[in-house]
């Protein structure tokens, strides 16, 4: 049966640590830019956590929000790409593929979320950073745009290994970086197709929402509102 | 060997015309050359069918059957995953089929003034450069009578007579 | 004024290639020098990458698209006036058309530029064009950009075209003219072995008028196009079904302003002032009052419904452009591009060659301040506040904008000095008016004159 990637965030328990920062450009040979870089707004965090405050000091209240990219099922990326870059996966990804890119970023101002990133300049790693490339993933130049994937290296691997041991993915077994390294579990990855994976019931729940609902890109994430105070 | 003369006016070079045409010769033969073209005159008529504007239609739809062509088979080459939006999209294939069927016409109608038109040749013409000076330049390029041409020619007041 | 002798029009005309003045080689040596700055900072850019420009998350488009936009909006000058003059016989387009349609080719190759500058690989550009290659990288026809690619094509293969056709008989005069030599060789060459006989004239005469039709909706399209590269993106304020005629009107508006621009210099460098009448400003401004009006209704149609619709994602970006930080370019284009030109064009007596031409400033800054407040605000505003951002030029941009400016005007000045700038065989051709048109009530009107 076709896997469909799915995300569920649980906003209630995001503590807005910023593990899942750390552990997303860990995982995928993603540079830091500097300070100087990130003032300017180039900081390139395939997930980020997205921060408000509501209210006047001294009854003001921080709501975060982790937004990656929701791999939609009705991408406005997709069909502007002039060179067919960002394009869709059969398991309902949205791919981008760095050696097509041309660097035209008219992707980017597509996406309402913000969540495609675009490489400035060529990326540096400051010592010793740069021994700890994950192999797995390619580092790319200049020129390119990028995103969350869903580790979709990770998905790949775990597929493969399936098939060659001849059975099929467990719930759980396969989790991108962010979702593995959140230590209050609002990250919960998994297949949409299955009606028994945490994933698809977490987004049946009462409290469930897709971010942007109304514009018709037919997310993959759907985000649990946080419970408020009774 | 051509027969000819320049006029100084549209009138006398219209009555050389008709001087000529009296002595039989037919449109096509006459060569009446300016330096603008005289649409007042009625001999700016001369070899004025064309069939350019067929020729540019039919550039047209080539360039329609082109870019259906272009954007259908290239749309289904290879099998590409499209969220939403299929990949063989007619709202967008008919933009590049608008804009290559009239390349098409453009460049059809082009390709007709030079091949018609006779441009680009080498093979040295009938021409005078004192048509820049605006001298209207009317005769015959092959003449089988040379005298009766001479004559016709000769017959209008204020032509300059040349053979070449 | 007293209408030109034919021998007077050549010599007119032909003088600017014959005569050349140390004042020209100054103002080619000024605007080559800007020229070989704005390359020399674009392989800059290109060597350093793209991060050396003001581009950010998330204004991801800012002064190249600003640029791309705003000369492909100024090569509809040409069209406009060339094709459609042409088309209804109007007599008055005879000394215009030529320098309306070098307007248009230049500014066309230079819009042409932007796409490939702003690119973040720009030595891929050419995949956008679908050839047959290995990889089966076909572009996506789906694209707005795979559209732009292929309408700037036709439209400049269009232009170029239709400017070079009615150059062959002026390259035959010069090569007429010219001793013996090199100069007579290369004109020789271009003018195609060109005679002026009757059959030639008149497939040249069906060729024009083919390609007059043809190009229009041509141009139409193209600036619709380019227009849809906004507006096909869900982008808050971009996402507008008007953008496409509004687009065109503004490039129409554009355009027109360039010309008249364009047309007094000439005029006043060249000595034309026998063959550019204030006339011709004058309907020309009229053109421009109109489309001024026509500019100022779109803004309108288009705000008022964003407004009263009062959806959250575009009324911020509404009042960002026009309460917010954007303010003093908004305000700045509306008084440029509306309250200026509408008063100076508007009453006769200000509707001078120097009043057409400060309306015509006016509109070139308003219609680029435009442009740029398409672009900015709606990325910089999009729907989650988060992600908002800013957007500061650098250097880069700067001097590259500047750049292009400098390179349409020493395009035109080097253009001037080796084509005769005024059609001429087309103005002597105004004297030999066609019998359909001489019917009753239907004279041309020949450099503007009115007849009795």
């Amino acid at each position: 049966m076709t896997h469909k990637w799915g995300m569920a965030v649980d906003l209630d328990r995001c503590t807005g640590c910023g593990a899942c920062v750390t552990a997303c450009h860990a995982e995928n040979n993603i540079p830091t830019v500097g300070p100087e870089q990130a003032a300017r707004g180039r900081a390139m965090h395939w997930i980020r956590v997205e921060r408000y405050y509501e209210g006047e000091f001294p009854d003001v209240s921080v709501k975060f929000r982790p937004v990656m990219c929701q791999q939609c099922d009705a991408a406005p990326c997709e069909p502007v790409c002039p060179t067919y870059a960002s394009h869709h996966t059969a398991e309902g990804l949205n791919a981008q593929v760095y050696n097509r890119c041309i660097g035209t970023r008219y992707c980017a101002n597509a996406c309402p979320y913000n969540v495609r990133y675009f490489d400035f300049f060529n990326p540096q790693w400051p010592r010793p950073l740069h021994l700890q490339f994950n192999p797995d993933v390619s580092v790319r130049e200049v020129g390119v745009m990028e995103k969350c994937t869903f580790c979709v290296q990770r998905i790949n691997a775990a597929e493969i290994a399936a098939k060659a041991d001849k059975r099929e993915l467990k719930d759980g077994e396969l989790q991108p970086a962010c979702a593995q390294s959140c230590p209050a579990k609002a990250l919960v990855f998994g297949d949409l197709n299955d009606p028994e994976s945490a994933v698809s019931r977490l987004s049946k729940s009462p409290r469930g929402a897709k971010l942007l609902e109304d514009l018709g890109t037919k997310p993959a994430v759907t985000y649990l509102s946080r419970q408020t105070q009774a | 060997m051509a027969v000819y003369a320049l006029y100084d006016t549209g009138e006398s070079a219209q009555r050389a015309v008709n001087a000529l045409r009296t002595t039989g010769i037919a449109d096509a033969d006459i060569a009446v050359i300016s330096s603008e073209p005289m649409e007042d005159y009625e001999f700016s008529a001369i070899n004025h069918r064309t069939l350019i504007w067929y020729i540019a239609s039919a550039g047209g739809f080539v360039g329609l059957a082109f870019a259906t062509w272009l954007t259908r088979m290239t749309e289904v080459a290879w099998p590409l995953q499209t969220g939403n939006m299929p990949i063989v999209a007619w709202w967008p294939n008919l933009i590049v089929m608008f804009e290559l069927t009239m390349l098409g016409g453009i460049l059809s109608a082009v390709a007709t003034l030079i091949v018609t038109g006779g441009l680009g040749r080498k093979v040295p013409e009938l021409y005078d450069p004192d048509v820049t000076n605006g001298k209207i330049l009317v005769g015959v390029e092959q003449p089988r009578d040379t005298a009766a041409v001479e004559r016709a020619l000769r017959s209008i007041p204020g032509g300059e007579f040349k053979t070449v | 004024m007293n209408h030109p002798s034919h021998e007077q029009m050549t010599a007119d005309l032909l003088r600017p290639l014959q005569r050349t003045s140390w004042r020209f080689y100054l103002l080619v040596a000024f605007l080559g020098s800007i020229v070989l700055m704005g390359l020399c900072t674009w392989a800059y850019q290109m060597y350093n990458g793209f991060g050396v420009s003001g581009i950010n998350n998330p204004v991801y488009w800012a002064f190249y698209i600003t640029n791309f936009v705003f000369w492909i909006g100024i090569s509809h000058a040409g069209t406009l006036i060339s094709a459609i003059l042409r088309l209804v016989n109007a007599g008055w387009r005879r000394p215009v058309t030529r320098c309306a349609e070098v307007i248009t080719a230049f500014a066309l190759m230079i819009g042409a530029m932007f796409p490939i500058i702003h690119l973040g690989r720009p030595w891929l550009f050419f995949w956008l064009m679908p050839y047959p290659n290995q990889r089966l990288l076909w572009p996506n026809f789906r694209s707005p950009l795979v559209w732009d690619f292929f309408a700037i094509s036709t439209y400049l293969t269009g232009s170029v075209l239709f400017l070079f056709l009615p150059m062959i008989p002026d390259f035959a005069l010069i090569r007429d003219r010219a001793p013996k030599g090199l100069r007579r060789r290369i004109y020789g060459a271009l003018a195609l072995g060109w005679r002026g006989t009757t059959k030639q004239w008149h497939r040249l005469e069906s060729a024009m008028q083919i390609m007059a039709v043809a190009i229009i909706p041509v141009a139409v399209s193209v600036h619709t196009i380019v227009s849809f590269d906004f507006s096909m993106a869900p982008v808050p304020m971009w996402h507008s079904t008007m953008f496409g005629p509004y687009f065109v009107a503004g490039a129409i508006f554009s355009g027109i302003a360039g010309l008249i621009i364009a047309m007094a210099a000439l005029r006043r460098f060249l000595h034309l002032e026998a063959y550019l009448h204030p006339v011709h400003f004058e309907n020309l401004g009229k053109l421009l009052l109109m489309m001024s009006l026509l500019w100022a209704y779109f803004v309108f149609a288009e705000r008022l419904t964003t407004w009263f619709g009062n959806d959250t994602a575009e009324m911020n970006v509404f009042y960002v452009t026009q309460r917010g930080s954007f303010s003093p370019l908004y305000w700045t284009m509306v008084v440029c591009n509306f309250v200026v030109p509408f008063t100076i064009l508007a009453l006769k007596k200000l509707r001078t060659i120097g009043g057409c031409v400060i309306a015509s400033f006016g509109v070139c800054v308003g219609m680029w301040l435009e442009r740029f407040l398409i672009v900015v605000p709606s990325l910089s505003h999009k729907y989650l506040p988060y992600a908002w951002g800013h957007y500061r030029p650098r250097p880069v941009e700067i001097m590259i904008t500047i750049a292009t400016f400098a390179a349409m005007t020493l395009l035109y000045t080097l253009f001037s000095k080796f084509v005769p700038i005024i059609a001429i065989w087309e103005l002597k051709a105004g004297d030999h008016p066609s019998p359909e048109l001489s019917a009753a009530g239907q004279h041309e009107h020949r450099l503007g004159e009115t007849h009795a």
